[in-house]
């Protein structure tokens, strides 16, 4: 008797008579149509979309306008602030949380008691509700009741509470620190699980063949992590440039552009200005980024993981 | 008595600079890691402690500049305040004078509980969703090979990086060709797409650990494919799966860009609530605070069962904690 022919209810005996061949095509067929229709589609449906002018109030009424799009966020007036704004915003941010968080993770793995419970507590800025990370920050930066503005004030680094959200020379900034205190917890736990991974006899080794604590992290520590390290990196940027929530919730982009970055513009365009081409062609834009981004986070997880 | 040197770690403690030798350099060097874990403590902690205490303050106090570290009177009214809200906004305030006879009157008409409710709707679909879906794909994925079957593991790696701004425009347009704009079944759909490709990888990480012998044990008790997923597989699975739901109910719980332009105010669930709740009482963060720790409450829950498998899900399985 063949393993095969082992079907005791109805429904297997249904599925016996697929073919053998496209009886596993049978099994990841549910979770490739949902992703295929509610994430794939979307992707291609945006590229169509950003060739067209369209209103957000008349959805059925589009012309074709091919590159018009295109051409228009290149003679947009706020265009440069936001690229300004989405570099500053990636690279300040990711950079930035990659070395608190590499911090942070060393100091857990090293130097701090009770790694679980320890690590867990780390971990709440990330879970945390977006919106509820946000408004903390808000209400922190805030001018008139804002711990930070006293803070600064009893350094003496201003004289008087200074309304940050609300000057267009700063207003992205405190949106940069949410940001920051929102994603180093969670390379610093890519980098203590990335610690843990190694083995603890190569330091022994090590000790015994004259290393220095710092010629066993350069050439011991840091080889072995850095592919751990390559996705933790990848992984800051995706987050990053895909974050809304926290400008959104703290500045709503504002003062003007002064704090909008390319998915708050992306927001802007299609939910307040109605110009749901226009947003389209923003959003190419941040799929270009992503696909670029997500080739990278491929390629190491190859390297890591060998085969799939 | 011999001048030899017995002691093999000899040689390693010549290497040594003066900062791990001299007493001045040990002292400069603990206290250089005391500050700088000080340092990173109070950047994690103290935005978290500021959300607790503000919670607990009067709103009088909370207008008082400067403001006050610890709160000279530990006070409820942010959390009566979210309370009241929700009972005026909920319609309950009839049932309140005529049971207890309290009269329940609130500034704003924001129902939190509700928010909480729709959030669960929301959440616990797409994580049934999620996990159902993505198990069965992840199982036949770790035992089988065949034709495009790395395409599709590529194809769901890059759909984890996606989600959220960059196709707003695009789903909103999809929503609205569904007829579905407006319903909670639009945002379990997206949100069960969202995290199904993390099932995938979350549980084909543990099916491609899972013995072979066991299945081939229970073939041997004439199951059939089916039977051994059933009742071998998926029992001896069941931590990986909640850790899966969790994951995925997490996310779907914190999720604000679709649940903003997706859903009517009527139907919001609890982050664009909470943005409204924001700007409504945004001159009373005690009440602010006070909403926004009940709405985390799930959140913290959820993450004490999920924190062992948390780097192993985030990244696709890319590192395995």
């Amino acid at each position: 008797m063949s393993y095969e022919s082992n079907a005791h209810s109805p429904y297997e005996r249904a599925i016996q008579r697929v073919p053998e061949g496209l009886r596993v095509y049978l099994a990841v067929l549910p979770v490739t149509a949902l992703v295929g229709l509610f994430i794939l589609y979307p992707i291609a449906r945006a590229i169509y979309t950003s060739f067209f002018e369209r209103s957000l109030l008349h959805p059925d009424q589009s012309t074709f306008i091919g590159m018009g799009n295109y051409a228009n966020i290149w003679s947009s007036a706020q265009i440069h602030q936001v690229i300004v704004n989405t570099v500053l915003w990636v690279v300040v941010g990711s950079g930035i949380a990659i070395v608190i968080g590499f911090v942070l993770g060393w100091l857990l793995y090293e130097k701090l008691p009770y790694v679980s419970v320890a690590s867990a507590i780390v971990l709440i800025p990330w879970v945390l509700p977006r919106v509820v990370g946000a408004s903390i920050w808000q209400f922190m930066f805030s001018g008139s009741q804002g711990i930070i503005n006293e803070l600064l004030v009893q350094l003496g680094v201003v004289d008087d509470y200074v309304v940050m959200l609300g000057d267009p020379s700063l207003s992205l900034w405190p949106a940069i620190v949410g940001m920051i205190w929102r994603l180093a917890p969670l390379f610093a736990l890519l980098t203590l699980t990335s610690f843990q991974g190694i083995d603890e006899h190569l330091y022994e080794a090590a000790r015994m063949d004259g290393a220095t604590p710092w010629e066993a992290f350069r050439y011991i520590t840091l080889p072995l992590m850095r592919y751990n390290l390559a996705i933790g990196f990848l992984l800051m940027l995706i987050y990053n440039i895909r974050n809304f929530s926290m400008v959104w919730v703290m500045t709503k982009g504002g003062p003007g552009y002064s704090s909008t970055t390319l998915p708050v513009m992306i927001y802007r365009s299609a939910f307040v200005d109605f110009n749901i081409g226009f947003a389209s062609a923003l959003s190419v834009m941040l799929f270009v980024v992503l696909l670029v981004f997500s080739y990278y986070y491929i390629k190491v997880y190859d390297r890591v993981q060998g085969e799939f | 008595m011999s001048t030899e040197t017995t002691d093999p770690t000899e040689e390693f403690r010549e290497n040594q600079s003066w900062l791990f030798d001299t007493t001045a350099g040990v002292y400069l060097r603990k206290t250089l890691v005391g500050l700088v874990t000080a340092g990173a403590g109070l950047f994690v902690l103290f935005p978290l402690y500021w959300l607790v205490v503000t919670a607990f303050k009067t709103t009088a106090e909370i207008q008082q500049i400067p403001p006050t570290i610890v709160p000279q009177n530990w006070s409820l009214q942010g959390f009566s305040v979210v309370i009241e809200s929700s009972i005026q906004a909920g319609g309950y305030q009839v049932f309140f004078e005529n049971t207890l006879g309290v009269t329940i009157t609130s500034a704003i008409d924001i129902n939190v509980l509700q928010l909480v409710f729709n959030s669960l709707k929301v959440s616990v679909g797409a994580g049934l969703i999620a996990v159902a879906f993505g198990t069965v794909a992840s199982y036949v994925l770790s035992r089988r090979d065949f034709r495009g079957k790395n395409v599709l593991m590529s194809l769901f790696l890059a759909s984890l990086m996606f989600p959220g701004t960059a196709i707003m425009v695009p789903e909103w347009e999809l929503i609205n060709m569904l007829d579905l704009y407006n319903t909670h079944v639009a945002l379990v759909l997206i949100y069960g797409a969202m995290t199904a490709p993390f099932v995938v990888w979350l549980m084909k990480g543990f099916f491609d650990d899972f013995p072979g012998s066991i299945i081939d044990a229970a073939r041997m008790d004439q199951c059939s494919p089916y039977e051994t997923f059933r009742y071998v597989v998926v029992p001896m699975a069941r931590n990986s799966l909640i850790a899966s739901f969790i994951f995925a109910f997490l996310l779907a719980w914190n999720e604000l860009v679709f649940a903003l332009t997706l859903l009517g105010n009527a139907k919001y669930t609890v982050p664009p609530g909470l943005l409204t709740f924001v700007q409504g009482f945004n001159t009373q963060w005690n009440v602010v605070a006070a909403a926004s720790i009940l709405v985390s409450v799930p959140v913290l829950l959820g993450l004490a069962y999920i924190q062992r498998y948390f780097v192993q899900g985030l990244t696709g399985g890319a590192i395995k904690g």
